[in-house]
């Protein structure tokens, strides 16, 4: 009996012993997660000399905020800032309802060839863009010349492509609803016909109303994904709407160009420390919107239901 | 009789109202995807040039293939690097999502913090941003890093039996921040999964006493394979889009010459296109899963 028990407590101590390793595992994964934004934090506030200074690793000596304040500028952040956000909010606005429509047909009615297209929604998401981008990108200009009116260089292309579904990750986003629209019961949808209700009126009045988080997390994630996204954009919109993420691509260029107009003293030169000020810079609203909405980010992916059932 | 009329109606309303709410979608699919990817094959045949009236499209045969292989002295080394990145990067990704999403799931405690954290990258990874992330860490210390890391004991057996392999076991760890950066979404995808598998099964294997490393190879890994396969595909795809890509440089330079240069972007992004859908196929063969037909999504 006692030779059990012990053998009993052995076996929890092991076990804890087994939890502690784990949690050890994980948050040492969970630094080197982190060592790339930590780094970036340290370097954006570190100052000219600590970066020279070889005994400066993680903490600055004499921290300045000045790396901050030039990067801004050269960034032109205000309106690089602005642009960004109507611009991705605009793709996201045009990405979430065409979702949301897809997502509910697949869901509720069972058209002919509905197998072919869910294929479809896949293949789409597996092509790889640039194959894509070419006969686009000739159609948007010969559709300029046709109608003599501006496409390139505005977010006219992108806004359709957006509507029409084929947006950054639109299969993810399609995945999300068409999830989230399979955990309504379907008699709502019986006893609402029923009572006479159109297709549209089932759509807005039992699905949309019940799918408001759906709809917020479908929204900030194609938020994100368009904020993040420079291929498609660089194509079609290249420089004439100046956005953050395209703007830090060429952060070395428009930094040399500012230090030239500029001062012309010689400490004045491009280092890590203003690169990094502008990456920073340029996540920091992304981060913060995570740190408000983390929860339903991952709630989002989870309830995508690519994982089989 | 009149009963089998009602439910061909009722069908026709469905392909109706269903096709009505599909149409948007369909309708840039087609504009948007299945257009372009047809003629994309066409224009990697051609030559392009931009002109006042339009565009000029001239039919010149394997001469843009030949001219990618043989005679642009870019892109072949750049395939080759996309190559070296993409599979071994896959692997690594997909191992290690599933071994951190495994003990994740093990744990209670400081589970939605560390989640939190993994999946963090998802959200601000962007191709500005890895560009500078990379070129900061690790530009100035490529050049000695073989040396570096030939100290290491498993380094040298490795080297000993092929070189380029050392070099790519270097890579990932030099690179395993980044790697570990497409980890966010495979983590999720494999947590969801493995609490989706039923405890009876665990609990029966207890009974019939099985070691926890026997329950993972004959019962988690089994019921998880299908998921693997999802991951897999989500990984190439997820890769292959970031602009770390060295391909997407040349094409990106090729659709800006303006001057005949669409014609060699649609090849390079052909070629291109074709690799990654090749290696996609490869991983749906390996994962199938044999006995019976697997569900898309």
């Amino acid at each position: 009996m006692k030779a059990k028990l012990t053998r009993i407590i052995r076996a929890r101590k092991f076990a804890t012993f087994m939890k502690l390793c784990i949690y050890f595992v994980l948050i040492c994964v969970s630094f080197v997660y982190l060592e790339p934004i930590l780094k970036m934090i340290s370097m954006a506030f570190m100052s000219t000399k600590d970066v020279i200074d070889p005994s400066v690793d993680w903490l600055p000596k004499s921290p300045s905020i000045n790396n901050l304040k030039v990067a801004g500028t050269v960034l032109d952040l205000k309106k690089t800032l602005v642009n960004s956000i109507w611009f991705s909010a605009l793709l996201a606005c045009a990405q979430t309802v065409v979702s949301a429509l897809t997502g509910f047909a697949l869901s509720r009615y069972e058209f002919k060839f509905k197998r072919i297209w869910i294929i479809m929604i896949i293949m789409a998401f597996i092509i790889p863009v640039p194959l894509l981008m070419i006969p686009r990108l000739m159609m948007f200009i010969s559709a300029q010349n046709l109608l003599g009116f501006n496409f390139i260089g505005t977010p006219i292309p992108q806004i359709l492509m957006a509507l029409f579904g084929q947006g950054v990750n639109s299969t993810i986003l399609i995945l999300i609803f068409y999830n989230f629209f399979n955990l309504i019961p379907y008699s709502l949808d019986e006893a609402a016909m029923i009572d006479g209700a159109s297709p549209k009126q089932i759509f807005f009045q039992i699905a949309m109303k019940l799918s408001a988080t759906t709809v917020l997390v479908v929204f900030l994630f194609s938020f994100v994904w368009n904020w993040n996204e420079t291929y498609v954009t660089g194509t079609l919109v290249r420089n004439s709407i100046e956005l953050l993420p395209a703007k830090l691509n060429m952060f070395d260029s428009a930094f040399q160009t500012y230090a030239a107009a500029g001062r012309g003293n010689a400490e004045f030169r491009i280092n890590e420390a203003y690169k990094m000020s502008a990456t920073l810079i340029s996540i920091t609203p992304l981060l913060l919107l995570y740190s408000f909405v983390q929860k339903r980010f991952i709630q989002g992916i989870e309830n995508t239901g690519i994982t089989g059932e | 009789m009149a009963k089998k009329k009602k439910l061909t109606t009722y069908q026709q309303r469905q392909n109706r109202q269903g096709y009505l709410f599909m149409m948007p979608w369909i309708i840039g699919f087609v504009i948007f995807t299945a257009i372009p990817f047809i003629a994309t094959i066409y224009l990697s045949f051609t030559e392009v040039r931009q002109t006042v009236l339009g565009f000029q499209i001239t039919f010149t045969g394997l001469d843009n293939y030949i001219m990618a292989f043989f005679e642009n002295v870019e892109f072949v080394p750049a395939m080759i690097a996309f190559l070296g990145m993409i599979i071994p990067y896959t692997f690594v990704i997909v191992i290690l999502s599933f071994v951190l999403a495994y003990l994740l799931n093990k744990i209670t405690f400081l589970r939605g913090l560390l989640r939190t954290i993994y999946f963090l990258p998802v959200i601000i990874m962007s191709g500005p941003v890895m560009y500078q992330l990379i070129d900061s860490s690790t530009y100035a210390a490529q050049m000695d890093t073989f040396l570096e890391f030939s100290d290491i004991f498993i380094v040298q057996m490795v080297a000993t039996y092929s070189r380029p392999f050392a070099r790519v076991l270097i890579d990932i760890f030099e690179q395993l921040s980044i790697i570990l950066w497409f980890t966010g979404i495979p983590i999720i995808l494999f947590i969801n999964g493995l609490q989706k598998i039923n405890p009876n099964l665990y609990e029966a294997a207890q009974i019939d006493s099985a070691n926890s490393w026997q329950i993972i190879w004959k019962i988690t890994i089994p019921i998880i394979k299908p998921l693997v396969l999802v991951v897999t595909i989500f990984t190439i795809a997820n890769l292959g889009t970031f602009s770390i890509n060295p391909v997407y440089d040349l094409i990106k330079k090729a659709t800006e010459n303006t001057s005949g240069g669409l014609g060699i972007a649609a090849t390079f992004s052909w070629i291109y296109s074709f690799v990654v859908l090749i290696i996609i196929g490869i991983a749906f063969i390996i994962f199938r899963n044999r006995e019976k037909v697997r569900r898309h999504y």
